[in-house]
């Protein structure tokens, strides 16, 4: 069972020689592999996390800008209102100013053909109160 | 073939110490632990260029398996050497568990016995101490040259530390590191073949069936043993003790 001879040495030389082929065929080429497939996926990794962030990136400026110009349309409305506001509120209060105009000149014309009206009246209050006299009383008592 | 008159089932014949010798020049060598090393080495270098004779980035098929036992025992160095020094490591450290791997679940799989030799009979390579004693030693070789080439001659410095009376036990350690190393191996599958032996002698039908599954653990275990055992006497001699942490 013992028995140590050449097979030794043999056996020592062939593993090495099995470790040196090994190495050619199989280690270094799949080792090859392992790596490059490790490097094929990190650099793929990092590319996908960059355009990611990028992406990202993108969308956070869009969304920014659509902030933006949201926040500049309602500005215009703003102002549009405020505008349209005012207009409409002066031009109200040039027409009332208007029609208080009229109304006013109205009245003074009004006025002015009253005053006509109870001046003519006034010199007609003579012979009319005599005629209604007359007319009231008989004719020899009014003259 | 001829038979000992003794052997009631040719199938189930026990032998130990029995080898197929050849003559090399004046030396002698056991036959049959070669030509299951060779059976052995053969399949790992046919699965080894079926798996990168066409690297695709995305694996199947047998670049998928091989890549995963690259990656194991890439991860069984990088475990027991560290992050940083590793690399250099992982052809030694894989193929002694490729080897001892493949070499265990041929001695428990392949029915070597039904393939008549003049003399011994075929088994895991394993099975012969030559085999474990020379990667044992290899082993210790390694860790010595992976000492020195980090360290320099600061490598013995691990010899007297913390304390020059441990110089002995460090010394002893250097000797017991390539026995136990050898001989658990040795043992375990030398043990495991003559226990399933014994079993189909005894019963030759189903009984030997969980012996033999317990067979196949233990060849997996022993071979992830052996090969994390000498990774982490690479890694233990590069570190030292402590002595080159206290410097930073």
């Amino acid at each position: 069972m013992f028995d140590f001879d050449a097979t030794l040495p043999l056996m020592a030389a062939q593993f090495l020689l099995l470790v040196a082929i090994l190495n050619q065929v199989f280690y270094k080429p799949l080792t090859k592999s392992l790596d490059d497939r490790d490097n094929y996926i990190r650099t793929n990794n990092t590319e996908a996390q960059e355009r990611l962030a990028k992406a990202q990136r993108l969308a956070q400026q869009y969304e920014q800008e659509l902030a933006n110009t949201r926040r500049q349309a309602q500005s215009v409305i703003a102002t549009a209102q405020a505008e349209a506001q005012k207009t409409a509120a002066q031009e109200l209060a040039e027409v009332q100013r208007e029609v208080q105009a009229q109304f006013q000149q109205v009245q003074q014309e009004l006025d002015q053909q009253k005053q006509v009206a109870l001046q003519a009246l006034e010199s007609q209050v003579g012979t009319l109160s005599r005629q209604i006299l007359t007319k009231l009383l008989g004719t020899e008592l009014a003259s | 073939m001829m038979h000992q008159s003794l052997n009631l089932l040719p199938l189930a014949k026990l032998e130990v110490g029995h080898h197929l010798y050849w003559q090399l020049g004046n030396l002698k060598i056991h036959g049959q632990v070669f030509i299951t090393t060779w059976i052995v080495m053969g399949l790992l270098l046919i699965a080894a260029i079926a798996a990168t004779r066409n690297i695709e980035r995305i694996p199947k098929g047998i670049q998928n398996l091989m890549e995963y036992a690259l990656e194991y025992v890439r991860d069984l160095a990088k475990n027991q050497i560290g992050e940083k020094e590793y690399r250099p490591w992982v052809p030694f450290v894989g193929t002694l568990f490729l080897f001892i791997f493949v070499a265990n679940w041929s001695g428990a799989l392949v029915p070597w016995k039904l393939i008549h030799l003049p003399e011994g009979e075929l088994a895991a390579p394993t099975n012969d101490i030559n085999t474990t004693v020379a990667l044992a030693l290899l082993v210790s070789l390694a860790y010595f040259y992976a000492g020195f080439r980090k360290r320099g001659l600061g490598y013995f410095a691990k010899y007297i530390e913390p304390t020059p009376i441990l110089l002995p036990i460090a010394i002893l350690e250097d000797f017991t590191k390539p026995l136990s190393l050898s001989f658990r191996l040795f043992g375990n599958i030398l043990a495991d073949e003559l226990v399933v032996g014994v079993l189909v002698l005894l019963v030759p039908l189903f009984v030997p069936l969980p012996v033999m599954m317990l067979g196949l653990f233990t060849s997996a275990i022993q071979a992830l043993v052996f090969a994390t055992l000498a990774a982490a006497y690479i890694g233990e001699a590069m570190e030292g003790h402590g002595g080159e942490h206290e410097a930073h």
